[in-house]
């Protein structure tokens, strides 16, 4: 089935407005806005079945249609660029290859739901992914493709990027819209919902960039045509990042629906001469690890959620065996440890003990009671905080006590007689 | 309305309370450490975790504080799941929690102490290094921070912003490095300050003045009202040995919700233990015993009935007002009170009028006169002297008028050990008391009649504004207000407080029947006279 998210991305830099306009970027966006009503914009998304690209693999036309159709006053439309997931650069390629791609998504988007501003949220480290959409505003701006009066419709559509400052919990769509508003990026108690209260108190929906990326191709070529690519429940094609031991490490196009063994040997060239992959991660570092034995798991959201793990944002982490588990384990621990907001107790203090439980079978200094705490620790944490950042640090640790068992037991320190058990009694 | 159902028991709250009010009104205690009633809800601590209970569905684990009531929910607090969160959260919050509290002065009022017994573990896990930050820093000019016991509830911080409308507090740093700070290099200046060592669920925020002064189980607790302004804030003031050590808000929403300012927290410290206090009487320059100068200043007043003019303070109780008009009324020539004019007040809490009885003295019909009146009117040929209760008004008015004869009745501080003249140069001086060495009831600017309990013994010897009003009583042949105890206004069998509601034309009530949140005495608004004058 052929590509049509990546089609750019061989450039060594931006496609600018003139050549993207002659490889038929806004056309789309121009049909619609002058031919189409919003709910019908609505409705072929919803049609088509598209999913959120940025992990939770939500419904993107259900989540448009919570937006009001008789707003009293703005509404707005956020763009997730904040790509902080480790194993995660697909965004970026998007952004800094083919930004218009994403301007036309964001202008069909503002219509559909009846936006007139829209901000992009870009990580702080993607610094060319700004400069390029900066530059691509300002180019749509003059020609008239943005702006007060937006494709000559007499709509406004208004598109503004916001540069993040580091912090992966800004990912999480309501810490970034406080990040966005100048608060501290801490997630919001849900409800209420950012359809019903999101940026500055307006109905606002947050996007991810690749989901965006395809509602142009969705609009200008039709349901049929891209329920013709993916799974039944999870239609398209999907950017795969592969990363870590592989022959051709990189962002890939593909249909969701591969195996996980297709996207690295077909498409990434197979694990590196001469290693041996010890686990792979099958969509970014909250996802978990998973032994070489599940490679046949199919790419799709529900799908993995069937393996206990999640299609997440399908970044493919191989893991080489000169790597021991356990301390790429703790490199994810120690990154969830820097990165909860701390707001919540239990993901606070959560994913700080459990890194230094981690930390201790790291040097040989586990003990044979930690299995039940770091148990304890994932179970008093995880749905019972404000958001699910807990799920995230439990990825790699419950994946890691399922799956490689042994690699924690060999680090148990063999208890001497005399050294006194490690419990305190409080007070 | 909504009824809800918490635990098997039914109750109706307005639609929207969140879930712990309503247990709250069934007497069902959520825990809860973020939450505040007079902050908006975060939800971050977990604490609160209770069940929702639908049938033919698992029950669903939501934290109460965000859970507004909605008609047929059913809740449940015991439930295994909710019970087993709880517990997680408070291992999680005692991981790194320092367990100093033999040296903490929170120990005995900290929620991180009460809700280990009552929701807890007996026995902690954490074997790891525990964090090591600051222990105890100035941040403000009366707060004190620990690091290392803030279990980081953010109330602080929230409080600054909502409450105090001074947000210098912030959460600094990200996950397990997140601490409370101020911003760098800079302190927390606020009228509101002390609070945040009340709402500190734990012992993080403490207050400079009561560091190390005592184990709060050794604290004496009365309730009273502060009387630094005419707001009148309902507190409890803790004493240990006769000595003030803490004032605390008392929460009352007809008054001051559940804060205090910090004038009159701080200043009830300075008012209620007296440096310098002066102890004994006087009698035309010489220092004598209190109750002699009490009677000689009574014989002066009867031997020149009619003559003399009397100042009350508005700093004397409702029930040593009442007693001055019944007592002193037909002795005097005039009984008056000089207006105090507000200075330095917020729009929070402070009035800036220190004057916490005023609004009971225009109730009770003592006459208003402005400082130049009086001055005109002390040295008329009909007033022989004067006889003040308080001696700031009568300082101002030493100052603009030369008295033929002057008698002091007060709390006078001495400034320094070589002052040992009578207070003001006065003839006649008799010690007076403390608000809280005498219970007695106040009526604030929005006439709040409260009450304020006995919480110090005066000085041996000192017999009060009420001794020397009691022994007039007495010579004048009137048994009925003389039967009391010095220095105790309350307790001569007569309840003062059923004659203070009767004079201000409410039902009597004794002043142990007035309620905590006090009583509306406000006289009916004139709305009848507007009525009439509009046209029919």
């Amino acid at each position: 089935m052929a590509n049509y998210l990546s089609l750019e991305f061989a450039r060594s830099g931006p496609m600018l407005l003139a050549e993207a306009r002659g490889k038929g970027r806004w056309a789309t966006a121009e049909r619609v806005l002058k031919t189409m009503k919003p709910e019908q914009v609505v409705d072929e998304v919803k049609n088509a079945g598209l999913r959120g690209r940025g992990g939770a693999w939500f419904p993107a036309g259900i989540k448009w249609s919570f937006m009001p159709k008789e707003p009293k006053g703005p509404s707005y439309l956020v763009i997730n660029a904040d790509e902080g997931e480790p194993g995660t650069f697909k965004d970026r390629q998007i952004m800094e290859k083919d930004p218009h791609l994403l301007l036309e998504g964001i202008a069909i988007a503002c219509f559909a739901m009846r936006a007139e501003t829209c901000f992009v949220y870009v990580r702080g480290e993607y610094l060319s992914s700004l400069v390029a959409l900066e530059t691509a505003i300002a180019e749509c701006e003059q020609a008239g493709l943005l702006g007060d009066d937006a494709l000559g419709t007499g709509r406004r559509v208004r598109v503004l990027a916001h540069r993040g400052a580091g912090a992966y919990i800004c990912g999480e769509e309501t810490a970034l819209l406080n990040s966005l508003e100048g608060r501290r990026g801490e997630p919001r108690a849900k409800p209420p919902f950012p359809a019903v209260y999101g940026a500055f108190g307006r109905p606002t929906t947050v996007n991810n960039v690749e989901t965006i990326a395809n509602v142009p191709f969705i609009l200008e070529r039709g349901v049929p045509w891209f329920r013709s690519m993916g799974t039944q429940g999870a239609p398209g094609n999907i950017l795969y990042g592969v990363s870590g031991a592989v022959e051709n490490p990189g962002i890939y196009e593909g249909p969701l629906g591969m195996t996980a063994r297709a996207v690295i040997d077909q498409l990434a060239g197979g694990v590196k001469a001469g290693r041996k992959m010890r686990a792979f991660i099958p969509g970014g570092a909250s996802t978990g690890f998973l032994p070489p034995g599940k490679l046949d798991v199919v790419m799709d959201p529900d799908a993995l959620k069937k393996e206990g793990t999640m299609l997440g944002t399908g970044g493919i982490v191989v893991i080489p065996e000169e790597v021991e588990l356990l301390d790429a384990l703790r490199v994810l621990s120690r990154f969830f440890r820097h990165e909860t907001c701390g707001q919540c107790a239990p993901c606070r203090e959560g994913a700080a003990w459990s890194d230094q439980i981690v930390g201790r079978f790291q040097r040989g200094e586990g003990s044979g009671d930690d299995f039940a705490l770091l148990n304890d620790i994932m179970r008093g944490s995880k749905s019972r905080t404000i958001c699910v950042f807990p799920e995230a640090f439990a990825g790699p640790l419950g994946s890691a006590l399922v799956h490689f068992k042994g690699d924690f037991e060999k680090s148990i320190k063999p208890a001497s007689p005399s050294a006194p058990q490690g419990t305190a009694v409080h007070g | 309305m909504a009824e809800l159902t918490i635990d098997g028991r039914k109750v109706e709250v307005p639609a929207g309370t969140n879930v712990i009010e309503a247990a709250r009104k069934l007497a069902i205690d959520v825990p809860y450490y973020c939450y505040h009633p007079a902050l908006a809800p975060v939800g971050s601590c977990r604490m609160c975790q209770v069940e929702i209970v639908d049938p033919g569905k698992p029950p669903r684990v939501v934290i109460a504080c965000k859970t507004e009531a909605s008609q047929g929910l059913n809740v449940s607090t015991t439930g295994k799941d909710c019970v087993a969160a709880r517990a997680a959260t408070l291992e999680f919050l005692l991981a790194n929690h320092p367990l100093d509290c033999p040296i903490c002065d929170k120990a005995g009022e900290c929620d991180l102490q009460n809700f280990s017994y009552l929701h807890g573990h007996g026995v902690g896990r954490f074997t790891e290094p525990k964090r090591q930050l600051i222990k105890h820093e100035l941040i403000g000019d009366h707060i004190l921070l620990d690091q290392e016991r803030c279990i980081l509830c953010t109330r602080c911080v929230r409080f600054m912003g909502e409450y105090a409308k001074a947000p210098q507090l912030v959460v600094a740093g990200r996950g397990d490095r997140n601490v409370i700070a101020t911003f760098p290099g800079e302190l927390m200046h606020s009228n509101y300050e002390g609070n945040l060592a009340d709402i500190c669920p734990v012992g993080a925020l403490t207050l400079k003045e009561f560091r190390f002064k005592s184990r709060v189980w050794d604290l004496d607790s009365e309730e009273s009202v502060c009387t630094l302004c005419d707001r009148n804030c309902s507190v409890t003031l803790d004493t240990k040995r006769n000595r003030l050590l803490r004032a605390r808000p008392r929460e009352n929403a007809k008054v001051n919700g559940w804060f205090m300012c910090d004038v009159g927290r701080f200043g009830l410290l300075d008012h209620c233990n007296p440096s310098g206090r002066e102890e004994s009487g006087f009698l035309q320059g010489a220092r004598v015993a209190p109750d002699r100068a009490a009677n000689a200043l009574a014989d002066a007043l009867l031997a020149d009935r009619g003559r003399w003019l009397v100042i009350l303070s508005p700093r004397l109780t409702c029930e040593e007002i009442l007693l001055a008009r019944t007592v002193l009324g037909p002795l005097a020539r005039a009984l008056v009170h000089v207006p105090v004019a507000a200075e330095g007040g917020d729009a929070i809490l402070f009035t800036g009028r220190r004057a916490a009885n005023a609004r009971a003295l225009e109730l009770l019909g003592i006459e208003p006169i402005s400082a130049e009146d009086l001055a005109r009117v002390a040295v008329e040929a009909a007033t022989s002297g004067v006889l003040s209760f308080d001696s700031v008004a009568l300082a101002t008015l030493q100052g603009k008028a030369k008295l033929k004869r002057a008698a002091l009745v007060d709390v006078w501080r001495r400034a320094g050990a070589a002052d040992a003249a009578a207070p003001l140069g006065v003839e006649f001086f008799v010690p007076g008391t403390l608000f809280t060495e005498k219970a007695g009831s106040f009526v604030n600017c929005d006439s709040r009649l409260q009450r304020a309990a006995r919480v110090q013994r005066p000085p041996q010897g000192i017999l009060g504004e009420a001794g020397l009003l009691q022994e007039l009583a007495r010579r004048t042949g009137d048994p009925h207000h003389a039967g009391a105890r010095a220095g105790d206004s309350m307790s001569n069998g007569i309840d003062p407080t059923a004659r203070v509601l009767a004079a201000l034309g409410q039902e009597p009530l004794t002043l142990l029947q007035l309620p905590a949140e006090g009583l509306d005495v406000a006289p009916a608004a004139p709305v009848a006279r507007t009525a009439e004058a509009r046209p029919a």
